[in-house]
């Protein structure tokens, strides 16, 4: 099939996991995740490489997961310590990065080892990189990875939706109806990580980073339910992935940086012109009532 | 007009929204323009689609007997594919002038070009980076080469610190650059044997100019006395050339531009600039100068003189149609810009 095909589909399913997730980080004021767990998994390819010798995608893969779960699980925990949200993301994956840099400066510093290199894919070359079960062509790799992540995501949430959405909002008053708080933390955290490694891998970061929080925030502005929050957030990024890869084959640029500009703009759009939180609406309304008032 | 609202806020859509679902939405004529200006911009792009995938190629391709089509990632592979093919190839290159392999971030013409070439030509020695391991996904269905895969792995160097990995730096040791090309003119006549001789009649002319230019530098690079004989440059690109031609090469960062140097690395280099006395130093057309003027800075404040030397052609070469956009150009630029500041 052809390429197009494969980069748009792998696009769009990367686009919804991360939509649906950054709902709930945008709820949880911890948007910025994913460019934490982006930086903190340094040191998971700098221990494997040190381990394996090679840069194998594996190995890099492996000790990019048990960094990313590590980090989040670092981040939740120090929060639940009463660290503010922000405070916490910033501190684990600042000091993750540092020791990373530390390790690969001290014992591999004529090696290529960046995560730019050895773990962020390029959307560009998804059709190429292949699955081959018993000789068999499969199609993509990351169609599978990605489409296989998604597929956990909504069965999750289809099955705690209620839990997720208490414990996002008010989690004393989840605790109070005897929701087991920290478990949907650290299991929406724990999903945070997987999808966000995976997607790295297929992708790249700029990418993943920017479709946690931008599709998110745009639905935020849309809606005040939280269904209809998550089903805008997955339309949004998917929109956003098909005029965003067309948009880079108008302009001949990168895949990666055309949808996460067609987001920004799409964000921009439900900023000005949003019915219930636009900019327009506001002053339309302020407006109205300053009117009624000097009527009166 | 800040856009975040209060938990609160939240709790109550939601306690509303539970008992009168309808009474929640706000306005619902500006929300249905919402929904069908969506459906409006998709039905476009979709029926966009059509029309861009049907704008395809206008030169025939191999099989319908045009040119056999060669896509190289370095420029200076290109060069040699174009030396070799001649008139029976159009070779396009993916990384243009002055850019950084390590660091090549593709575009969306890069899925045509690998697309539609007869035969895809790289580095290999993971100078490619995250492309290493789509080429070698590639390599089994069609014609795909990593062209240092037949030199001799006892003449490649390995990175310092009994690291597992070669330098892929390759084309700096024009002798095994020889061997790049005759990797390539086995490439090219395997995709389109029908020009074999051709090929071969142009790749030995190509590899006599090559081995002219090894001595040429040889003999150029000799005449530098052997105290001054010390090539410092930002990244630690130049090793083979270092090996190959009897010089001494000294590198701030690793062989990754990626990597960070260390304070310490930037001290010791500018003490033994100003120990060993060396006249000059080097910058690179792909990698930012700013490391190399802060040890200049460092060594006039301990009262010796270094300059920069001039810019080295190191990971790309220059503008296409200049001298230094071949491969030939560009290693005759570097040695005379080396050997004019070192005298």
């Amino acid at each position: 099939m052809s390429s197009d095909f494969w980069i748009i589909l792998t696009a769009c399913l990367m686009s919804a996991a991360c939509g649906l997730l950054g709902c709930f980080l945008i709820l949880r004021k911890m948007a910025l995740i994913g460019d934490a767990i982006s930086h903190a998994v340094l040191p998971g390819i700098a221990i494997a490489f040190l381990l394996s010798g090679t840069r194998d995608s594996l190995a890099m893969m492996i000790g990019a997961t048990a960094l990313g779960l590590l980090a989040v699980f670092l981040i939740q925990w120090l929060q639940n310590s009463g660290i503010q949200s922000d405070a916490s993301i910033g501190i684990i994956f600042t000091a993750l990065f540092a020791i990373g840099v530390i390790i690969i400066s001290l014992n591999a510093r004529n090696i290529d080892l960046d995560l730019d290199c050895v773990l962020f894919g390029e959307i560009a070359y998804v059709q190429w990189d292949t699955w081959t079960a018993n000789g068999i062509d499969m199609g993509p790799r990351s169609v599978w990875m990605l489409g296989s992540a998604l597929l956990i995501i909504l069965l999750l949430l289809a099955l705690f939706y209620k839990q997720f959405k208490i414990s996002a909002f008010d989690p004393a008053m989840a605790v109070a109806c005897g929701i087991p708080v920290m478990l949907f933390h650290y299991l929406l955290m724990g999903m945070v990580s997987m999808t966000s490694v995976a997607s790295f891998e297929s992708v790249g970061a700029i990418l993943v980073v920017g479709m946690l929080i931008i599709p998110a925030s745009t639905a935020y502005l849309l809606t005040d339910r939280l269904g209809r929050m998550l089903m805008y957030s997955v339309l949004t990024g998917v929109v956003s992935s098909i005029i965003g890869y067309y948009t880079a084959y108008i302009l001949n640029a990168s895949i990666a940086g055309s949808i996460v500009t067609v987001a920004g703009i799409l964000f921009g759009i439900a900023f000005v012109f949003s019915p219930k939180h636009g900019v327009l609406i506001r002053r339309l309304r302020q407006r109205r009532s300053q009117g009624t008032a000097i009527a009166e | 007009m800040s856009i975040h609202r209060s938990k609160s806020t939240w709790a109550k859509a939601y306690l509303i929204n539970k008992h009168n679902r309808k009474s929640a939405t706000s306005s619902p004529l500006y929300q249905r323009m919402l929904y069908s200006i969506s459906i409006a911009v998709i039905v476009l792009i979709l029926s966009g689609c059509t029309t861009i995938q049907g704008a395809t190629d206008e030169s025939p391709s191999f099989a319908e007997g045009g040119a056999l089509r060669i896509t190289a990632t370095t420029g200076m592979i290109a060069d040699a594919a174009q030396e070799v093919g001649g008139e029976h190839v159009s070779v396009v290159g993916l990384m243009g002038p002055g850019v950084d392999p390590h660091m090549y971030k593709a575009s969306q013409g890069d899925i045509r070009k690998l697309d539609d070439a007869d035969l895809v030509l790289y580095n290999g020695l993971h100078l490619e980076g995250s492309m290493t391991k789509i080429m070698e996904k590639m390599s089994k269905s069609r014609h795909v080469v990593a062209v240092a895969e037949n030199i001799d792995p006892n003449k490649l160097r390995y990175s310092e610190d009994g690291a597992t990995e070669y330098d892929p730096h390759i084309w700096f040791d024009v002798s095994l650059w020889v061997n790049v090309t005759q990797t390539i003119e086995a490439a090219l006549i395997e995709a389109d044997p029908a020009h074999a001789a051709d090929y071969r009649q142009n790749a030995s002319v190509y590899i006599a100019k090559l081995n002219t230019l090894h001595q040429e530098v040889q003999s150029k690079i000799t005449s530098i006395p052997e105290s001054g004989r010390v090539l410092i440059t930002a990244h630690d690109a130049f090793g083979y050339y270092g090996d190959a031609y009897n010089i001494e090469v000294k590198g701030l960062q690793g062989i990754s531009t990626a990597a960070e140097y260390g304070s310490k690395d930037v001290s010791d280099l500018r003490n033994e600039l100003v120990e060993r006395g060396i006249k000059a130093v080097f910058v690179e057309s792909s990698v930012p100068s700013r490391s190399m003027e802060a040890i200049i800075a460092g060594a006039r404040s301990m009262g010796h003189t270094v300059r920069i030397g001039g810019e080295l052609f190191s990971d790309a070469m220059g503008e296409a149609g200049t001298t230094e956009g071949t491969y030939i150009g560009m290693v005759r630029h570097n040695t005379d810009t080396i050997v004019e500041a070192l005298k």
